[in-house]
C-alpha cells in the first residue's frame, strides 16, 4: 500500500475518530439543549476534515502525482472517504438542525386555551334589550315609536281614557301622587291619548315607557315597571286586526308556530276587552318539556301577557276622533314579565338593583 | 269566585261535566283558575273581572251558562214573590225603617221572622258553604250566606231584640261614634260613612260589616233580615277607610241586582222558616230612589259585530245571546224589521250602556277564537323617535367599554337633596318648592321623584361593594324631574346619561384585574358617548362641584353651553357609604345634548409628505394645565404645526413637589414638500418660547 493510499485512509480514520469523539452526537435525542453546541463543533470539524487546510484537501492535491495507472483508483479512493466525510457532515447536521428548531418550538408552545385577552365587555339592560328587539319588530311593521310624559293629570291618566271620576280603577290606591297632585301614570295608555291629539288619525304607534303603581316589592310586583303598548286608528280596524298584529310580532320575537289565544276580559279604554296569551316558546305550547312540568308556562302550555282590546269611542272622542268613522286596537303588557320569561328571572326586583352579577347575564 | 258544580247544576240543567263547564266559562271571560274536587262536587274558582259582579253568584254564572248551552234556567232562580206563602207588602209605619241619606242607600228591605230556634245549619248547606270555603256559625247566619252566594246579594240578619225601639235608621254615622263589628274589633266611624242603626246607635257598617252587639246568637228569638243597595262609592270608600274588605262590600261597591232584593229577602225568609222554625212577619220595601233601566240603542247590531271584530253574527243569533243574557229589546223599538232596536239593560249588569258593550256580549259568546287573524293594510314607513339611533349608540360604545347598563327607581329619599349639583337647568328657581315630591311611597322614604340620575348608582356601587365585587362600570340613561311654573305646573322631566366607575380595568375570563381607573377613565367614557351622538367638540373645564371632590372635578360644556360633570366622588359621600376606593362619576343632560347639531365630519385630503414630530417637556406648577398650552401654541396660527399631542405627565422623583412634568408632542407637516429638520427648528424654537413666555414656564429637555 502505498503512503498516499495510507494517509488518504489515516485521514478518513481521523474523521471517524473525530466524529467518534464527539460522543454525544448519538445520545442528542436525549438531550436536545446541546444541539447547538454541537452544532457549533461540527462546524469545526467540517472545517479540520473538509476545509483548505485538511487531510482530504492535500490527499487531493496528491491525485496528479501518484502514478498514472493507480491515479484512477487513488482518486477514487479520495472521492470515497471525501463523500463520506461530507455526508455524514451533513447528515449529523440536519439532525443536529432538526433537534434544534425543535427545541425552539417546544420551548415557544403556547397554552392556546388560556383566555383570549380582551377588556371586559358591558351588558345592556334586559329591559332594554327587550324593548329594543320589539321596537325593531314594530317599526317594521309600519309603527311609530313615541313616549311621553311620566308624571301627567288625572286627565291623561284617567278621564281622556275612560276612568271617570268615581270609577274604582281611579280611586283604587294603585296611583302615586305629587304633593301637587299629579299622577305618575299608571299605564302607557297616556301616550295613546298624547299621540292622537298630536298625530290624529290615522295612527299606528308603539309606545315603550315607565309607570308606577303602588305594589310592594315583590318577587313579581315592583312599584314601577315598563309597559309597552301598541295603537292602530283607522277606517275599517277590527278586533281581526288586533289579533293578526300580536300574532305576527310573537312570531316574530319567538318563531313562526307561535299561537295566540284572546280571552274576553274589561279595561275602561276597551271595548270589546281581550287578554291575550301565547303559545309557551319553551314547550312549544304542550306544558311538558323532557316529560317535567315545563316552567315559563306552568304546564298550562300558554303564557298570560297582557290586555287589549278595540278602542273605547269614548276614548277616541276624547281626541277628537269620530268613532263612527275610524275604530282602532290597543294593546299592553309588562316589559319586565316579558323580559322574565324570554330569561327566566323568578325575581323581577333584581331589575332594579343593578347587581352586577344580575347585569352581566345578558349578552 | 268560588262556584260549586252541583249547586250549579240545581239552577240549570247541564250536560257539561265540571271541566266542559270550565272551558266554556273561560272561554266567554269567567276565567277558571282551577277546579278542585270538593267530596261528590267539584269547586270551579273563576276570576272575574270588576265589571262583571253579577257573576258573583251561582245565578250569574248559569246565566251564562244558559246562553253557551240554551238550556233554561230551573224554577229555583225563577222565584218570585207569589209562589211564596208570605203576606206581602205589609207596609208598616215609614218610622220602622227610616232612611236619612238616600243618596248613600237607595233601598232597603226588611223583613221580621218571629219564634226562631238558632240552631246549626243542616248537613247539606253546610258541605255546600264548606266547599266555597264558607266557615258554618248558625243556621240564620248561614243561610243569609247561603243566599248571597246563591243570587248574589248580600244581606245582613239583626237580632231584633236588640234593637233599641226595634227600629232602623239608615244615616250617615255621628262625629265620633263607634261600633264594635262582628270581627270583635271597636271601629270609630266617621260621617262620610253610611251607618245602619237602631233608634240609639250604630248595628251595623251599611254593606260592610254587622255589629257584635245586635248580631244573632243562641239566644235570638226575633229576626229582622235586611236586604239592602247601597251606592257602590260610598261602600268603596268605607271600606276603604276601615280598611275592611268583606264578601258584602266587595259585591257592594261592584253592584249588586237592585231589583232582586225583594226575591233575596224572600229566599232568606222562607229558608229561616224552614231551617229554623220561625214565623214569617212584616215585611218593608223602603226605596226612595227607584233607578230606571237603561235603554242602549243599536242601530244594527249583526252589522257592529261585523265593524269592530270582523265576525259574521246573524242578527237572530245576535238577538239570541243577548236575550239569554238577559237583555231584552225595550217595547219601543221600532217594529221588527228594522234593524235599529232599544235594549234594556238587565238592572243585574252595570257595565252595559253602549252599542260596543252589546257588541262585547255578541262577540264573546260567539268566541274570539273564531275572529280571524288579519293584518290591517299599511301605508306609512314606520319610524324609531328621533333619538333612538344615537341613544342606542350610545349605550353600544358604552357598553363595549365595560359598562353595564344600570336602571334605577325613579323615586329616590329626600336625604340626597342638594347633596349632587344637578345638571343646569334643570331646576326652576321661581318654584317655590323646586322638587317634585309624592305624597307617600310604598319604599320607604322614597318620595323624592329623583332630580339626579347619581344617588341610584352609587347606592348600586354599594350594592355590588357589598358582593365583593369592586371593579365597576355602570351607565344609566333616565329621565329627573323637577317642579316648573308654567300654565300647567307640569313637572319638567329631561332625560340624563350618568355614569360611574370605581376599582380597576378588567378582562373578560381572567382574574388578575390590571391598572386602577381614574379619572381619565371617566372623562374618556363621557367623550366616547359624546362622540356617540356625534359631538366632538367637548370641553372640559376644572371647576368646584358639589358632590365632587376639589381638583379633581371638571364642568363639561358643548359649544359653549354647559351640560354636566365629571369628577371624583366627594369624601363626605364617599364617607357616608363607607367606600375605601376612590368612585368616578359623571352626570351629563342628554336632552340637551341630543338637540345640539352633530359636529361636522369634513373629509381631508391624505398629507402626500411626511411629518416630523418632536416630543418636548415642561416644568410645570399644578396649575399650568395641558390644555393651557396646547392653547397656546395653537394660537401661534404656525401652518407647519399640525398637531399637538399630549405624550405623558410625570410627578415624581425630579420634580419639585408643587410641580410636573408634561411632556407633549408636536406634529410638523407641509402640503409641498417633505421636511427636514432644519425646516422645523425654527419654527419650533419659536412655539417653545412663545409657551414659555406665555405661561411662564420652562422647558425640561
Amino acid at each position: 500500500m502505498s503512503d498516499e493510499t495510507t494517509q488518504v485512509e489515516a485521514a478518513g480514520d481521523e474523521f471517524e475518530r473525530d466524529l467518534a469523539s464527539l460522543g454525544e452526537v448519538q445520545l442528542v435525542d436525549a438531550d436536545p439543549s446541546k444541539a447547538e453546541e454541537l452544532l457549533r463543533i461540527l462546524g469545526e470539524l467540517k472545517v479540520r476534515h473538509t476545509g483548505k487546510k485538511s487531510a482530504i484537501a492535500a490527499a487531493k492535491k496528491l491525485i496528479g502525482k501518484v502514478a498514472a495507472e493507480k491515479r484512477a483508483d487513488f482518486g477514487q479512493l479520495v472521492q470515497t472517504v471525501e463523500n463520506k466525510i461530507v455526508s455524514t457532515i451533513a447528515e449529523t447536521e440536519a439532525k443536529l438542525k432538526d433537534l434544534v428548531s425543535k427545541a425552539k418550538t417546544e420551548s415557544e408552545r403556547l397554552d392556546v386555551t388560556i383566555p383570549g385577552r380582551r377588556p371586559r365587555t358591558g351588558h345592556l339592560h334586559p329591559i332594554t334589550i327587550v324593548r329594543q328587539r320589539i321596537e325593531d319588530i314594530f317599526v317594521s311593521m309600519g309603527y311609530s315609536i313615541e313616549d311621553d310624559r311620566e308624571i301627567e293629570t288625572d286627565y291623561y291618566n284617567f278621564d281622556a281614557l275612560n276612568i271617570p271620576e268615581g270609577h274604582p280603577a281611579r280611586e283604587s290606591q294603585d296611583t302615586f301622587y305629587t304633593t301637587e297632585g299629579f299622577a305618575l301614570r299608571s299605564q302607557t295608555s297616556t301616550v295613546q291619548i298624547r299621540a292622537m291629539e298630536r298625530r290624529g288619525v290615522p295612527i299606528r304607534i308603539l309606545a315603550p315607557g315607565r309607570v308606577f303603581r303602588r305594589d310592594t316589592p315583590d318577587m313579581t310586583h315592583t312599584p314601577m315597571f315598563h309597559q309597552l303598548e301598541g295603537l292602530c286608528v283607522d277606517k275599517g280596524i277590527t278586533m281581526a286586526h288586533l289579533k293578526g298584529t300580536v300574532t305576527e310580532w310573537l312570531q316574530r320575537l319567538f318563531d313562526k308556530d307561535t299561537r295566540t289565544r284572546f280571552r274576553p276580559s274589561y279595561f275602561p279604554f276597551t271595548e270589546p276587552s281581550a287578554e291575550f296569551d301565547f303559545s309557551c316558546f319553551v314547550c312549544h305550547g304542550s306544558g311538558k318539556l323532557d316529560g317535567e312540568r315545563c316552567r315559563p308556562c306552568k304546564g298550562t302550555g300558554w303564557i298570560e301577557l297582557g290586555g287589549s282590546g278595540m278602542v273605547h269611542p269614548n276614548v277616541l272622542r276624547a281626541c277628537n276622533i269620530d268613532p263612527t268613522v275610524y275604530s282602532g286596537f290597543a294593546f299592553g303588557f309588562g316589559l319586565e314579565r316579558m323580559a322574565a320569561l324570554v330569561y327566566e328571572i323568578d325575581d323581577i326586583r333584581h331589575m332594579f338593583e343593578n347587581d352586577m352579577r344580575f347585569l352581566q347575564q345578558f349578552k | 269566585m268560588n262556584i260549586s258544580y252541583n249547586w250549579l247544576k240545581d239552577l240549570i240543567d247541564i250536560d257539561l261535566t265540571a271541566e266542559e263547564a270550565a272551558v266554556q266559562l273561560t272561554r266567554v271571560g269567567l276565567a277558571v283558575d282551577g277546579i278542585h274536587p270538593h267530596g261528590d262536587d267539584f269547586v270551579i274558582d273563576i276570576d272575574l273581572t270588576s265589571n262583571r259582579p253579577d257573576c258573583l253568584s251561582h245565578l250569574g254564572v248559569g246565566r251564562e251558562l244558559r246562553v253557551i248551552t240554551g238550556k233554561p234556567l230551573t224554577a229555583e232562580t225563577q222565584r218570585h214573590g207569589e209562589e211564596l206563602e208570605i203576606p206581602y207588602p205589609t207596609v208598616l209605619s215609614p218610622d220602622f225603617v227610616k232612611i236619612e241619606n238616600p243618596e248613600l242607600c237607595y233601598r232597603f228591605t226588611a223583613r221580621i221572622i218571629r219564634g226562631v230556634e238558632i240552631g246549626p245549619s243542616p248537613e247539606w248547606m253546610v258541605r255546600r258553604l264548606e266547599a266555597l270555603s264558607e266557615r258554618s256559625i248558625n243556621n240564620v247566619a248561614d243561610i243569609t250566606n247561603y243566599v248571597m252566594l246563591e243570587l248574589g246579594q248580600p244581606m245582613h240578619a239583626f237580632d231584633l231584640d236588640k234593637l233599641a225601639e226595634n227600629r232602623i235608621v239608615v244615616r250617615a254615622a255621628r262625629p265620633g261614634e263607634t261600633i264594635k263589628t262582628l270581627d270583635e274589633i271597636e271601629r270609630k266611624v266617621e260621617p262620610s260613612m253610611l251607618m245602619i242603626c237602631d233608634a240609639e246607635k250604630p248595628v251595623a257598617v251599611g254593606g260592610v260589616m254587622g255589629g257584635l252587639d245586635s248580631s244573632i246568637t243562641e239566644q235570638t228569638k226575633n229576626v229582622l233580615l235586611e236586604v239592602a243597595y247601597f251606592d257602590r262609592a260610598s261602600v268603596r270608600s268605607t271600606s276603604r277607610k276601615l280598611n275592611l274588605v268583606t264578601e258584602a262590600s266587595y259585591r257592594f261597591e261592584r253592584g249588586v241586582d237592585i231589583n232582586n232584593l225583594q226575591n233575596a229577602s224572600d229566599r232568606a225568609a222562607n229558608l229561616i222558616c224552614d231551617l229554623a222554625g220561625g214565623e214569617l212577619g212584616e215585611f218593608v220595601d223602603v226605596y226612595p230612589r227607584p233607578t230606571e233601566s237603561k235603554t242602549v240603542e243599536s242601530p244594527d247590531i249583526s252589522k257592529a259585530v261585523k265593524r269592530l271584530t270582523g265576525l259574521e253574527v246573524s242578527a237572530k243569533e245576535s238577538l239570541r245571546i243577548l236575550n239569554d243574557l238577559g237583555i231584552s229589546e225595550d217595547d219601543e223599538s221600532p217594529a221588527s224589521g228594522s234593524n235599529s232596536k232599544i235594549f234594556v239593560s238587565p238592572s243585574w249588569r252595570h257595565d252595559i250602556a253602549i252599542e260596543e258593550d252589546l257588541v262585547e256580549e255578541v262577540a264573546r259568546h260567539a268566541g274570539y277564537e273564531n275572529v280571524a287573524n288579519e293584518l290591517p293594510p299599511a301605508y306609512h314607513a314606520g319610524e324609531y323617535q328621533h333619538t333612538e339611533e344615537t341613544e342606542r349608540k350610545i349605550r353600544r360604545t358604552l357598553a363595549d367599554q365595560g359598562f353595564d347598563e344600570a336602571m334605577g327607581y325613579s323615586f329616590i329619599d329626600k336625604k340626597h337633596d342638594d347633596v349632587y349639583e344637578l345638571v343646569p337647568g334643570l331646576l326652576d328657581h321661581r318654584a317655590e318648592n323646586k322638587y317634585v315630591e309624592l305624597s307617600d311611597s310604598v319604599i320607604e322614604g322614597a318620595v323624592r321623584m329623583r332630580p339626579t340620575l347619581l344617588p341610584g348608582l352609587v347606592e348600586s356601587a354599594r350594592v355590588n361593594f357589598n358582593q365583593q365585587n369592586k371593579d365597576l362600570r355602570l351607565f344609566e340613561v333616565g329621565r329627573v324631574f323637577a317642579s316648573h311654573l308654567s300654565e300647567d305646573n307640569l313637572p319638567t322631566e329631561r332625560e340624563l346619561l350618568s355614569l360611574l366607575i370605581t376599582g380597576k380595568e378588567i378582562f373578560e375570563e381572567r382574574a388578575l384585574p390590571g391598572r386602577e381607573l381614574d379619572f381619565y377613565d371617566a372623562k374618556g367614557a363621557v367623550e366616547s358617548a359624546l362622540e356617540s351622538a356625534g359631538i366632538t367638540s367637548a370641553e372640559f373645564e376644572a371647576a368646584e362641584v358639589k358632590h365632587l371632590r376639589p381638583g379633581q372635578s371638571a364642568n363639561i360644556s358643548i359649544n359653549g353651553h354647559p351640560i354636566g360633570t365629571v369628577g371624583r366622588l366627594n369624601e363626605e359621600i364617599a364617607a357616608n357609604y363607607k367606600f375605601r376606593q376612590p368612585v368616578y362619576v359623571a352626570e351629563i343632560d342628554l336632552q340637551t345634548v341630543l338637540a345640539e347639531p352633530r359636529s361636522p365630519v369634513p373629509y381631508a385630503a391624505l398629507p402626500r409628505f411626511p411629518s416630523i414630530v418632536r416630543d418636548v417637556s415642561f416644568t410645570v406648577r399644578r396649575d399650568i394645565t395641558f390644555g393651557m398650552v396646547r392653547d397656546t401654541i395653537k394660537a401661534q396660527s404656525v401652518e407647519l404645526c399640525r398637531g399637538v399631542e399630549f405624550v405623558d405627565v410625570y410627578e415624581g422623583k425630579g420634580i419639585a413637589a408643587n410641580e410636573r412634568s408634561l411632556t407633549i408632542r408636536l406634529e410638523y407637516r407641509s402640503d409641498t414638500g417633505t421636511l427636514v429638520d432644519d425646516d422645523v427648528e425654527q419654527v419650533h424654537a419659536r412655539l417653545l418660547k412663545a409657551v414659555e413666555e406665555n405661561l411662564h414656564i420652562k422647558q425640561r429637555f
